[in-house]
């Protein structure tokens, strides 16, 4: 723990243990995403499919990058994972992003990864909002991820034809533009 | 079914919720964004946690905990469902039940919540 980093948050007026609960919930929700999305783009196939794999696989690494840069965060404000997976699994911000029924419908597999990142947006926000002017490592490391979580909705909102997304691909796969900086093991961004 | 005084109009705040004990029982007071007033089940059906801290845009009422929404006019969840496959549907029953909705009248400014009677049961959306 950092003791005196957790001091200063606390007397910013933070509840420190609320926002570390928080920051576990959206760690749980980067790591089972994580999973899930590796489901979804093992099952991003033939025409449709093949197009939709790239962009599901730089949201899935930049979500696991997204782990990685949470939970120091979380022990250094005092908090902790819980030791049991499942417990962890189960507490996560977002539903689950389930397999839809049928795997081959890209339509289908854009409504499960557009929702997850909207509700990723959601929870970011909500730190963001927490923490902005009190806790500033948090609030920095939470809208780096923000940024990266409405790029994903915008890539997968623009597959679905609501809109252009204004975005361009990343330069290598997961390459994390903005939670590169917090990660323990960079991951190659300069 | 009795109807009890529980607010006035001007309390429910536009956008938050306002949490009020019934007979016992744990409920919110929401708008819709159009000035009626809903009042729902206090606890999130999908973990049982409390809706206190919950936010309301546009009569979607989204949980603080997990986020998890909410149509305010019927209770009926709108986010996983919308997303979750049905084939596990059975499996998934917490992560998709409705809010319990209690039905609301205004009698001069005053926001009365009916519950049911000994033995009755609450209305299900």
């Amino acid at each position: 723990m950092a003791k005196v980093a957790r001091e200063m948050v606390e007397k910013s007026g933070v509840n420190v243990d609320e926002l570390v609960a928080k920051l576990v919930r959206a760690a749980s929700a980067e790591f089972t995403t994580y999973y899930y999305y590796t489901l979804l783009r093992a099952h991003a196939i033939g025409f449709e499919g093949e197009g939709l794999k790239e962009i599901i696989e730089d949201a899935r690494l930049e979500d696991r990058n997204h782990f990685e840069a949470l939970f120091p965060r979380i022990y250094e404000l005092g908090g902790d994972l819980p030791r049991d997976i499942r417990d962890f699994s189960d507490m996560a911000a977002c539903a689950d992003a389930y397999l839809p029924d049928n795997p081959n419908d890209a339509r289908q597999l854009l409504g499960v990864l557009v929702e997850a990142e909207r509700c990723a947006i959601r929870v970011y926000t909500e730190i963001c909002d927490m923490t902005f002017g009190k806790d500033h490592r948090t609030y920095e490391l939470a809208l780096a991820i923000l940024n990266e979580e409405i790029e994903h909705e915008a890539w997968f909102s623009e597959f679905l034809g609501e809109g252009p997304s204004g975005h361009f691909r990343r330069g290598t796969p997961g390459e994390s533009p903005y939670t590169s900086r917090f990660l323990v093991v960079p991951n190659g961004h300069n | 079914m009795q109807y009890l005084a529980v607010a006035y109009t001007r309390d429910i705040p536009a956008g938050r919720v306002y949490p009020v004990l019934v007979g016992g029982r744990e409920l919110i007071l929401v708008r819709d964004g159009q000035d009626n007033v809903y009042a729902l089940d206090g606890l999130c059906p999908h973990r049982h946690l409390p809706l206190a801290g919950a936010e309301v845009w546009k009569g979607v009422l989204e949980c603080p905990w997990h986020h998890f929404q909410y149509d305010v006019r019927t209770g009926e969840n709108l986010y996983p469902r919308r997303v979750y496959p049905a084939q596990l549907a059975a499996r998934l029953g917490d992560h998709v039940r409705p809010l319990r909705i209690y039905p609301v009248r205004t009698v001069d400014e005053q926001i009365q919540v009916g519950m049911p009677e000994a033995g009755g049961t609450p209305r299900f959306p």
